[in-house]
């Protein structure tokens, strides 16, 4: 069985369908990195995942069950959308922000700050003070601190410096691989996810113009970098 | 000294009411990103059940009532009960309305919450002996010398309480989880639902909390104030002023603001005392306070204030520009005029009021249904018209038609100064800016003996070319000259708006109403077209109320006062704000109007009129914000789409 | 990182931006921006999520307040309010489209085009109907059947024209279209490359942002990059297409020095 599943998902705003027909399956432990250009559909993706838009047509299933109708319940479950806009609150200090997120006892708080140390000293400071990568951090242990099963994550390294990116990816793979849980990963900074991701997708207006395993994809850069640049990739380059 | 003491003492009941109401503004605001005119109405209703209670032991409710102890129920229970209520009343109108009304247009959550505040002010009277009932004395009466001063010992109990309450008010939102997840709801909904937190739930309890700190503060200070059938429900403006100037995010802050709000309305009392204190400044100075706070917090903060995020405001209620219609408008004209023809006395009065009120409704129409500005001034401007019109013709001799032009230009000119306000903000701020500058006029203007004769505001009759236009004849009420008068004015007035409205400027208005950055991205002056919107719609009401005047041969400052101008708004939305035919229902169903006639003198329940406009407005904006004529509208576009579906197969 | 010197200026220089500099807060979302776009050139604007290409938008047309000189024909007009700077000739759309719900597409058209305040009000009381044909720019890109429609009765593509029409009528001169192709289909995006070619043949001057790669690379004559706030990169489609920092930018590779 499936972590999260999308079964023949079209999804969007108004008239305009962002991703149109998708199948997605994403195992536990597994995790997938989501590609493609700006306005891919990518982040349609994610937020259909997790509840907050509903698909036009198909289906999205999480552990077997249709997902339920409230964002809030669900990531009660434990599906967990850390968005591009990172869903902290600037307003609140980092402590505050982390107790909201915290689903169990307080002390998850310390065993997150172990995992994310550079976020231990600023815990009394308020968000909107933070620098990018540190917000960044925030999030990501807002999302550790849920206990997800599921966690999907947009845009981790935008506006970020390229080492702040290599600090907080390989708590991902870590989270995968030691607590089992399912990943989608959307990224524009395409080595990076591929070199922590399983397998790969590549959107293209709204459809899967590439995927296949991180390996294949990253010894086949011309054909990524068809899809991104060239709209249709070659049939054969389909796996 | 002492007397000094004394005052600012005597400012601590009302000036605690009025801290806890912004506290519970700012906390509601933060919870639900709503701005609840009707938190003075929860403790009004409060506040009249445990009056009633300690007087007869009953306790009222909306409809029925229920014998809770034979004789005065204890002042305790009676506490009690009367903070669950007004802690209901909360709870209600978050879950019946608010809450559906959530991702509505600022403008329906506006109205609604006027609606409730309107609703409950009409409730009261009818269900509670008004004239009866006392607020016995809760706590110990006895007084104690500060600073030289005999200062009642109730007056400090209520400033520690209402104290108290705001720091655990401002304690829950710092320290609890629940509080914090509060304040992260008004950044960013979304973000919250994402974490976890339902919002609504959190919001719920904020609601029936501020509700019941609302109700216990005024309960416990009611004696001292005193009880009254209006008065609590605009103690909402002070609170709403604090608020602001706490930029609505310090809820303690909100709660010294309000203290000193009612502190310094009682030295302004001391102060119009002394022989060197202006006559015009004795009355009613009190209440233009919160006007000028909120005028100076908004200019001095404007953007800082936050509007809520994150929630996805729906479309204002769509808008279909005026046709030209010629047929149907002399059918209209025609009607009316045979309407004058066929009625007399109390009914023809009833349709001339409706003719005059649908020019003011208009004027609504205009600058809140086209330009989407909130304003719940118009009756004052309507006032300040009226009242000018008084000057002009009995002072000044000005002739008639003149005597029409200069008191509407003046109200242009308030009209104006009121929408500079708007050039900085929008949305239920407005609202505030408005109904805060609304009542100032109201007590201070219309209500201020320095500026009425002895004799009252009379008003010279009109007339032109020797032609008497007077309202009364001997007997006649209304003659038809002056009927024809009126109907010449609106229906000239009424064309002119229409052509307004299908031409440029109604185009420009509706590109502000609905973008404003689009709208300066296409090249139009967004500040001058607003300010050009305040001025006419100004300008229709003020010509509304000398024409109101004129009807009345004296100025009765009881059809200008803010109630008659909610009241008005509420018509206005349940007909239609966004169109014409909107205005001309409105008149219909305006307050003195054809339907008040009708309830008034054939059904006999005029005293329900203000209830049942303030239910169908709180219905309309949460089950049909297109009003009457919009459904009517939309259910022969349904017609006749099946008719050509029919004829197409 | 190559040399900016090279940047070739624009053969008759419309719009000028110089030095033109964001700052949101402590983060600068723009830095030391110079731009030009030529009577009747398209100029390309790209850059991963985030490099700062709607708010150079915002800037320019004075949404945003900024640093620098933005000049039209010569004529500075940084210090101007938005709709003075539309009524100058610089016209923009808009990413969300945002047209106006309540005014069917001759009237979003029609209100950028008209007299407007007190003379416009005198006029409508006065005057003549203020209903005149439809502006020709409707003609121009194809929406003369949608004239009497509302805006939400048009599909997506269609209501992207609508913007694109309301920004070229009248009197502009220099257009800045945000986006205009997000949400269309391959097929829309071409034919709206082609619409983009007839403006310029008009004389308009055109700066396209958007994230449809072939989009840009195919229509623009020159193209510039944004990434972090700064331009990266200036050239020909072919220059930019075999750049390498172009490349590291959206592909996040290192850079080949």
């Amino acid at each position: 069985m499936s972590a999260l599943e999308l079964k023949g998902v079209t999804a969007g705003y108004g008239h305009a369908a962002a991703v149109r027909d998708l199948d997605l399956a994403v195992s536990a432990g597994e995790v997938v990195a989501l590609l493609g250009p700006n306005g891919a559909g990518k982040t349609t993706v994610l937020r259909t995942a997790v509840g907050l838009l509903a698909p036009s047509a198909g289906e999205v299933r999480a552990f077997g069950r249709p997902l339920p109708r409230k964002v809030e319940k669900n990531s009660r479950e434990g599906v967990i959308l850390v968005p591009d806009s990172r869903a902290i609150f600037h307003q609140l200090t980092v402590r505050e922000n982390l107790s909201l997120a915290r689903r169990h006892r307080a002390r998850d708080l310390d065993a997150v700050l172990d995992r994310l140390p550079r976020l231990a000293p600023l815990v009394e400071r308020r968000v909107g003070l933070l620098s990018g990568g540190e917000q960044q951090m925030l999030a990501l242990a807002k999302a550790l601190l849920a206990r997800p099963r599921v966690l999907l994550v947009d845009e981790l390294s935008l506006g970020l410096a390229p080492l702040a990116v290599q600090e907080l990816l390989p708590i991902v793979r870590t989270l995968a691989d030691e607590s089992w849980v399912a990943v989608v990963l959307v990224e524009q900074h395409v080595d990076l996810a591929l070199s922590v991701a399983d397998r790969a997708v590549v959107l293209h207006h709204g459809r899967v113009a590439l995927s296949g395993s991180a390996a294949d994809l990253r010894a086949d850069r011309e054909a990524v970098r068809q899809a991104y640049f060239g709209g249709h990739a070659p049939e054969d380059a389909l796996v | 000294m002492d007397q000094l003491v004394l005052f600012v003492t005597l400012g601590f009941g009302v000036g605690s009411v009025y801290a806890v109401i912004a506290s519970s503004l700012v906390a509601v605001h933060a919870a639900t990103g709503v701005l609840n005119f009707a938190q003075g109405s929860i403790a009004l209703w409060g506040v009249w059940v445990a009056a009633e209670l300690g007087t007869t032991g009953t306790l009222v409710l909306p409809l029925g009532s229920v014998a809770l102890v034979d004789g005065p129920a204890p002042a305790l229970l009676a506490v009690v009960v009367g903070v669950l209520s007004s802690a209901v009343v909360a709870l209600l109108t978050h879950l019946l309305v608010m809450r559906p009304l959530r991702s509505a247009p600022v403008l329906s959550q506006v109205v609604a919450s006027v609606g409730v505040m309107l609703l409950v002010v009409s409730l009261v009277p009818l269900r509670f002996d008004t004239t009866g009932a006392v607020a016995s004395p809760i706590l110990p009466s006895g007084t104690v010398e500060l600073l030289g001063a005999q200062v009642a010992v109730a007056d400090l109990i209520v400033l520690a309480l209402a104290l108290v309450m705001a720091a655990v008010l401002a304690a829950y939102f710092r320290f609890t989880r629940w509080g914090t997840a509060t304040r992260a709801s008004a950044e960013d909904e979304t973000a919250l639902r994402l974490t976890g937190w339902s919002p609504d739930r959190l919001a719920a309890l904020v609601w029936f909390a501020t509700g019941a700190l609302t109700g216990l503060v005024a309960i416990v200070a009611s004696p001292s104030i005193g009880l009254d059938p209006i008065s609590y429900t605009f103690y909402v403006l002070p609170g709403l002023a604090a608020a602001l100037v706490a930029r609505l995010r310090s809820i303690l802050l909100a709660a010294a603001a309000g203290l000193a709000i009612g502190v310094f309305q009682s030295l302004l009392l001391m102060m119009s005392t002394y022989d060197f204190w202006p006559i015009w400044a004795q009355a009613g100075f009190g209440d233009t306070l919160p006007f000028l706070l909120v005028m100076v917090a908004l200019f001095v903060f404007g953007k800082a204030i936050p509007e809520r995020g994150g929630v996805q405001s729906a479309r204002m209620p769509p808008v279909r520009p005026p046709r030209t219609r010629p047929v149907l408008a002399l059918v209209v004209v025609a009607s009316t005029f045979a309407a004058v023809l066929l009625t007399e006395g109390g009914w023809r009065f009833g349709v001339v009021t409706s003719v005059i009120m649908m020019l003011i409704a208009l004027s609504l129409v205009l600058l809140t249904g086209y330009l989407g500005q909130i304003s719940l001034a118009a009756m004052a401007f309507a006032g300040t018209g009226g009242f000018l019109l008084s000057r002009v013709t009995t002072e000044w001799g000005v002739p008639f038609p003149l005597s029409l032009v200069i008191p509407a230009l003046a109200a242009t000119v308030l009209g104006v100064v009121v929408g500079i306000p708007a050039l900085r903000i929008r949305g239920a701020h407005l609202a505030v800016v408005t109904l805060a500058g609304a009542l100032a006029i109201q007590t201070f203007v219309f209500g201020n003996p320095a500026f009425t004769p002895f004799e009252g505001n009379q008003i010279q009759d009109p007339s032109l070319f020797g032609m008497s236009l007077a309202v009364r004849n001997g007997t006649v009420l209304t003659t038809t000259s002056f009927a024809v008068m009126v109907l010449v004015v609106v229906g000239l007035l009424t064309w002119a708006t229409a052509r307004l409205m299908r031409g440029r400027t109604g185009r420009a208005f509706l590109a502000i109403r609905s973008n404003e950055r689009a709208a300066a991205s296409v090249g139009i002056d967004v500040a001058g077209t607003k300010l050009l919107g305040f001025a006419f719609s100004a300008f229709l009401a003020g010509v509304g109320g000398c024409l109101i005047g004129y009807s009345r041969s004296q100025l009765s400052v009881e059809s200008f006062t803010v109630f008659v101008g909610l009241t008005l708004l509420c018509t206005v939305y349940v007909a239609g704000i966004t169109s014409l035919a909107g205005a001309v229902v409105a008149g219909l169903l305006a307050p003195l109007g054809v339907l008040a006639t009708f309830l008034e003198g054939t059904l006999g329940v005029g005293h329900l009129y203000s209830l049942i406009a303030a239910l169908a407005l709180v219905i309309t904006a949460v089950l049909n914000p297109v009003g009457i004529t919009g459904s009517v509208r939309h259910a022969s576009e349904h017609l006749i789409d099946r008719r050509n579906a029919r004829a197409t197969s | 990182m190559p040399p900016r010197d090279d940047t070739p200026p624009a053969p008759d220089p419309l719009l000028e931006i110089r030095g033109l500099t964001v700052r949101y807060g402590g983060v600068v979302a723009n830095d030391d921006v110079d731009l030009t776009v030529g009577r009747g050139e398209v100029v390309g604007l790209i850059g991963p999520n985030g490099a700062g290409k709607t708010s150079l938008v915002d800037a320019v047309t004075g949404f945003t307040p900024s640093d620098g000189e933005v000049r039209l024909d010569g004529r500075r007009l940084d210090r101007l309010p938005p709709h003075r700077r539309r009524r100058a000739g610089l016209a923009r759309t808009w990413q969300a489209g945002e047209l106006f719900a309540d005014l069917t597409v001759a009237d979003n058209v029609a209100v950028a085009t008209q007299r407007r305040g007190w003379r416009g009000f005198v006029a409508d009381i006065l005057g003549r109907s203020a209903r005149t044909g439809p502006d020709a720019s409707l003609e121009m890109l194809g929406l003369g059947d949608d004239v009497g429609r509302l805006p939400d009765q048009l599909s997506l593509g269609r209501q992207r024209l609508v913007g694109v029409a309301r920004a070229l009528a009248g009197d502009s001169r220099v257009v800045l279209l945000d986006e205009p192709a997000a949400g269309l289909d391959t097929d829309e995006s071409e034919a709206f490359g082609q619409i983009v070619r007839v403006m310029a043949t008009h004389g308009h001057g055109v700066l396209l942002i958007d994230h449809d790669m072939n989009l840009v690379l195919s229509v623009c004559d020159r193209v510039y990059v944004l990434d972090f706030g700064r331009v990266i990169a200036c050239g020909t489609p072919d220059e930019i297409r075999s750049d390498a920092a172009v490349v590291a930018a959206y592909l996040g590779e290192e850079p080949v020095s």
